[in-house]
């Protein structure tokens, strides 16, 4: 069976589907059979930030509505053979999802030999959000380093534990991930931002990343390409160590501490 | 609570909606929903004195309970109001902003009043048979102001006839924000977190083994010797026998610190243990 993994966050604008298209991209770099859906329905964006948005001809609520077949809708990556999209529709709105219909096309995806399937939730708590987690195995929860983002998160970890499959069949619980993303250790230095350790103990969790702040990420979105495909950046290589903790290894985080400024600079400001 | 049948109109699709429209839809969904709902139990018939008692109650958040509903329960009144003594009583919380929506009470008893003032019996309420002391004339239910999640909301099946329970609801998972837990008739131990935005409630004490970062509340029905431990205090409010304290900042002799919460009189003291 695929494990499902939820990528969501309660607050919108923290990352989510950036995260999506770079863990899925990062799993299907590390072999493994890859889908990744688009529960935004109505405002579908993770077509754009993977490059695909001018392939898209069927999406998630057609094969829902048995308008095609699900091999017809999935999008295969131009980068990555094992990496497939199933992108979200631009016209219908949040309703046209319905349990039965989320179940199946998983159940589908699942038989077809996917070893992951990364459900890229929408922001709120509503249906969408609700359906992206309901059969979730593991859950990362995208955090900014910022008390609203926090509490929202926290509101997010107490639904993944209460309102998800595995919780109302008392199937064990729902694996929950940390992911701190926008992280600008200066800033923290200055006390203008949540710390990693603040966000851990607040939610009492341990991160299973944590992304830098950086410009890179906006520049890979507007360019269609998941930022962990550029091995340049830090961001990059901040995901490929989450990927690698997803997958069980360990691994130093990185990132996290401010660059020492020299004497130069400390005496200038700057 | 009380489960009530929810109707939710859709207008029928006009003859210009677009034909993409994929399934007709009912118009009427037919459901039943768990609605909380506050609970009058009356132990007088003199409206003057429940008009005045209400008010004192909810003097300290008028507006909570505007426009409340709330159930009217005669299982302990006595003598049985005939219907003119039940209209007074309507009236008296009518005029405290609150809407009587319901009656409850012994079935055979409550059903003529109820068709005479053309109001539902709500029969599916749980009853709590024991007769309380005459010094409480009102217990009305903590009603769930915002959505419960299923799985957090702790409550025994049935009510005991002891005001205690001998052992306190253990709850070993973090709180989250939007949580509730309530222990009912017991003590409420967490040995995890109280997130901010979560509620953790109790007729006796709340230990909290973690941070408590959100709202403790002891003592829900009155208990003034209820007391409120936690490890690490950081809490937005607290609260015992209603009288609590909003901590917009925490003092700094207090914050993350090992506190104990307890009434002294009408004086609320938050004091470090062990120091």
């Amino acid at each position: 069976m695929a494990e499902i993994i939820v990528v969501t966050s309660g607050k919108g604008g923290v990352g989510k589907t950036t995260t999506s298209a770079s863990i899925a991209s990062g799993l299907a770099r590390r072999d493994k059979r890859v889908a990744v859906i688009d529960f935004d329905i109505g405002l579908r964006n993770l077509d754009l930030i993977m490059g695909c948005e001018r392939r898209v001809v069927y999406d998630f609520v057609n094969v829902i509505q048995g308008d095609c077949t699900l091999k017809q809708a999935l999008i295969k990556d131009k980068r990555l053979d094992n990496l497939h999209l199933l992108a979200a529709s631009q016209t219908r709105d949040k309703d046209a999802l319905t349990e039965e219909g989320v179940s199946r096309v998983l159940d589908e995806l699942g038989a077809s030999g996917f070893d992951y399937i990364i459900c890229d939730s929408p922001a709120g708590i509503e249906k969408g959000a609700h359906l992206a987690m309901y059969f979730a195995d593991q859950a990362v929860v995208v955090v900014n380093p910022e008390v609203s983002s926090v509490r929202d998160s926290d509101r997010i970890l107490g639904l993944l534990a209460s309102k998800t499959k595995r919780a109302k069949q008392g199937n064990g619980k729902v694996t929950e991930h940390l992911l701190l993303t926008r992280y600008n250790p200066l800033r923290v230095a200055k006390g203008e931002m949540l710390s990693v350790d603040d966000v851990q103990e607040i939610l009492g969790l341990d991160v299973v990343g944590v992304i830098p702040e950086s410009p890179e990420v906006l520049a890979a979105s507007n360019a269609g390409v998941p930022v962990i495909m550029n091995n340049e950046s830090d961001a990059a290589l901040a995901y490929q160590d989450a990927v690698d903790r997803l997958l069980g290894e360990e691994k130093p985080m990185r990132f996290t501490e401010a660059p020492k400024r020299g004497m130069f600079a400390r005496m200038f400001g700057g | 609570m009380s489960s009530q049948a929810v109707l939710n109109l859709k207008s029928p699709a006009g003859k210009n909606s677009a034909p993409m429209v994929d399934k007709p839809q009912a118009p009427i969904d037919i459901r039943f929903g768990q609605l909380g709902v506050l609970q009058l139990r009356f132990r007088t018939l003199d409206p003057g004195v429940i008009l005045d008692e209400l008010r004192g109650r909810f003097s300290s958040a008028p507006q909570f309970f505007r426009r409340a509903a709330v159930c009217i329960d005669l299982l302990t009144v006595k003598p049985f109001p005939d219907v003119d003594a039940l209209r007074a009583i309507m009236d008296a919380v009518s005029r405290t902003g609150m809407i009587p929506i319901g009656l409850a009470g012994e079935a055979t008893a409550v059903e003529p009043l109820a068709i005479a003032v053309n109001l539902p019996v709500l029969s599916t309420l749980r009853t709590n048979t024991r007769p309380g002391p005459a010094l409480e004339p009102v217990q009305p239910e903590r009603e769930p102001q915002t959505e419960v999640e299923a799985a957090s909301l702790v409550q025994p099946a049935t009510d005991t006839t002891e005001m205690r329970d001998s052992t306190a609801l253990l709850h070993t998972q973090m709180v989250r924000s939007g949580q509730r837990v309530y222990a009912r008739h017991r003590d409420l131990i967490v040995s995890a977190g109280v997130a901010s935005g979560s509620e953790v409630m109790a007729d006796g004490c709340v230990h909290v083994y973690g941070s408590l970062r959100g709202r403790a509340i002891a003592g829900t029905r009155g208990d003034t010797s209820a007391r409120i431990f936690c490890q690490e205090f950081r809490a937005e409010l607290v609260s015992i026998a209603g009288v609590f304290r909003i901590f917009e900042t925490i003092p700094a002799d207090l914050s993350g610190k090992p506190v104990q919460v307890w009434l002294d009189g009408e004086k609320l003291h938050c004091t470090r243990i062990g120091t």
